[in-house]
């Protein structure tokens, strides 16, 4: 599984198809913001700070944690908190879960619920808040937002958010927990909500929920890592249902599960490397969800996280459950 | 910021200085519509004109999830609006319609978009509350037409197989709240639906994954009896087998097939049962039955690796129950995991770990 052949191999030394282009990746997400005069940046505006989070995730498993300036993201991060502590998209968007969870991400990213604190007294409490108050106390699945949309998306960022906080006690694990195994298929995998097929990224959300609520043993480890296997198909890509195209952003919510499931050795690593690298921009940097196609931030960092978990040589290590680096989630955790 | 399948072109910085002056004026107008419509909803104008110009919107981007909640804040302001002589309101039934068009024409164009499929679901549980139950059976009964319709364009997307299971549970809902006698139950011609689904396309795996989960209510509601229970188990598994010999190396067949299978084991959950009293004799039959069919079209597939995966799947069950009597050796399973090393070495690792735990 690892392509590393012994200490003091560089990237340099990679043979041209399995090299990996840091500095243009470096530079493509810097880039990101300075991009006003295309009509695709003000289109995306609902998506800025999940798109900060993706840009600075991928610069700090790249090694590169200063390439975006410390004070320029939390001030927008902050520009994005409401008075209820939840986080919207960009100053001016409602708040939602996907967004909170993703301010909360870069805040424990950058080592920032002082500064925090100093910004929203109680501001820590007040995110746990807007997040716990989101748990249906009858199914003990969560909502997004106050409209009430329901999916295991949502309930595995407030459980991500609310232990990087160490405010898990603010919810009802149990009942979450049951919810996530209602969501459960004879295939071993997971959907959206009760009787939903099963689908990769739904995994990876009920089997993240899992390992943090501690509870991973409620797993059909056989038959879901068989499933999770079946992914990955003959050009070394994973797919995230049977039947459906191999996509980079696959590679990641297929192989952190199987990371947490202790089965990574069940799929081809080296193949699937290679295809992940085939799906770079060698000129302008980034990755796309398929070789040739247009790349874009959201599949740069899966892209990265996926080669971090395939120990890709010289990128810093990532947490399975979080796609955090593994040292952050660690300061946060106490483990 | 997230694309799919979208072909890499040679950059922006190599537009032409018209395809940008282009774009700077295609952002400009952009720009002042959202700052048009943001500042009249900061305004708190909840009007018809304002509802228009969300609507024009959000026609140019439907992500943006803000603008679909005002719009929710807007229209339950104007559903609760008495009429003027200034500004005549539209009949809430006339808002509600004009906001199911929008959706509709919305998700032709974007199938995958969960804020769309949201507002569509709550601007019918807001009908229902406005129009009453009847009116809202109508229009949910239309929803399975949407559905239909978004199917043919894409028979996987599972945002669609998730409405309709919605849909369905509203029209039980109501049809049992209207009529205590009958039970208003749809499961009969759900089940029908994803047999002319699979009839369609036998690879559309999320078809037979909703056909897996109507089974037990189909037999509960309709208080099967043992010969019931064993006649549909029959009729899946010929299914279910057919479907193997016209295309083995489908892999939503071989998991349909392990789901009726694993419906056979002594530790199958009670609420997952087809049939609820075989003995372990019956259960033997059963597995012996399937293994054989398989071999069978081994004879012109030996390169397929699902039929060697099924029947160590197959072998294990049996191991489980059985009497003494071996159909096959453990040399046999010796000689199917071998050729699972050889067709999929893509998946070794696990091929190694099932001999280690099958002993082999
Ligand atoms: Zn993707």
């Amino acid at each position: 599984m690892s392509l590393v052949s012994g200490p003091g191999r560089g990237m340099t030394a990679m043979p041209a198809e399995m090299q990996l282009y840091v500095d243009r990746h470096v530079r493509y997400i810097q880039s990101l913001d300075t991009r006003k005069d295309e009509l695709e940046y003000w289109l995306t505006e609902h998506l800025r700070l999940n798109g900060l989070y993706w840009g600075l995730t991928a610069l700090h498993l790249l090694g590169h944690p200063d390439a975006l300036a410390r004070e320029g993201v939390l001030a927008f991060v902050f520009s994005c908190l409401h008075e209820d502590g939840g986080f919207g998209a960009a100053p001016g968007h409602d708040a939602h879960m996907l967004y909170t969870v993703s301010g909360v991400q870069i805040l424990a990213t950058l080592d920032a619920f002082d500064e925090l604190e100093e910004r929203m007294k109680g501001g820590r409490q007040k995110i746990g808040q807007y997040i716990a108050n989101l748990q249906d106390p009858d199914t003990g699945t969560f909502a997004g937002d106050e409209w009430g949309e329901q999916d295991t998306r949502f309930l595995y960022g407030a459980l991500n958010a609310l232990s990087l906080m160490g405010l898990l006690h603010l919810v009802d694990i149990e009942k979450a927990v049951q919810h996530i195994q209602s969501c459960a298929n004879f295939d071993g995998a997971y959907g959206t909500s009760p009787g939903a097929e099963s689908h990769s990224g739904q995994v990876f959300t009920c089997v993240a929920a899992l390992t943090i609520a501690g509870r991973l043993d409620l797993v059909n480890q056989e038959k879901l890592g068989a499933w999770l296997s079946e992914r990955q198909l003959k050009n070394g890509g994973l797919n995230g249902r049977p039947e459906k195209k191999e996509d980079v952003c696959y590679s990641w919510w297929v192989m952190s599960s199987m990371a947490m499931l202790n089965k990574l050795h069940w799929i081809d690593g080296e193949k699937l490397t290679k295809f992940i690298l085939q799906c770079q921009d060698p000129e302008l940097g980034g990755l796309a969800d398929r070789p040739g196609d247009m790349v874009d931030v959201f599949h740069t960092v899966f892209g990265i996280a996926g080669l971090s978990l395939l120990k890709y040589p010289g990128l810093v290590e990532v947490d399975p459950v979080y796609c955090m680096p593994r040292a952050v989630t660690r300061r946060c955790l106490g483990k | 910021m997230a694309s799919h399948g979208i072909t890499r072109g040679p950059g922006t910085a190599a537009r032409s200085e018209e395809a940008r002056q282009k774009e700077l004026q295609q952002i400009t107008a952009y720009k002042d519509l959202m700052d048009l419509v943001n500042t009249k909803l900061a305004e708190r104008q909840y009007t018809i004109e304002v509802l228009g110009l969300a609507t024009k919107l959000l026609n140019e981007n439907p992500e943006y999830y803000t603008i679909w909640n005002h719009r929710r804040r807007v229209l339950l302001a104007l559903f609760s609006a008495t009429p003027s002589e200034e500004a005549p309101a539209q009949s809430s039934e006339e808002l509600v319609q004009g906001d199911l068009l929008l959706t509709f024409a919305l998700l032709r164009k974007f199938p995958k978009c969960y804020w769309i499929w949201n507002h569509r679901n709550w601007v019918l549980r807001e009908a229902e509350s406005i129009l009453g139950a009847d009116a809202a059976h109508q229009l949910w009964l239309g929803e399975l037409q949407l559905v239909n319709k978004m199917h043919q364009a894409d028979s996987r997307n599972f945002h669609a197989w998730s409405y309709r299971r919605f849909v369905v549970a509203q029209l039980e809902r109501l049809a049992t709240s209207a009529h205590a006698t009958t039970s208003g139950s749809l499961v009969e011609s759900e089940f029908n639906y994803t047999t002319k689904m699979i009839k369609t396309n036998l690879s559309n795996f999320s078809a037979w994954h909703n056909r897996g989960k109507l089974i037990p209510r189909l037999l509960g509601e309709g208080n099967a009896d043992s010969k019931t229970r064993r006649a549909l188990l029959d009729a899946e598994l010929a299914l279910i087998c057919e479907a193997i010999n016209t295309d083995p190396f489908d892999q939503s067949i071989w998991f349909y097939h392990q789901y009726l299978i694993s419906t056979l084991s002594p530790s199958c959950p009670p609420e997952d049962l087809i049939v609820s009293d075989l003995n372990n004799g019956e259960r033997q039959k059963y597995y012996e039955h399937e293994m054989e069919y398989i071999k069978e079209i081994l004879d012109d597939e030996a390169d397929c690796k699902w039929i060697y995966e099924a029947l160590l799947y197959l072998a294990e069950a049996y191991l489980e129950v059985e009497g003494g009597t071996k159909a096959f050796t453990t040399k046999d399973m010796q000689s199917w995991l071998d050729e699972l090393k050889r067709l999929d070495p893509l998946r070794k690792g696990r091929w190694e770990d099932l001999g280690r735990r099958l002993d082999l």
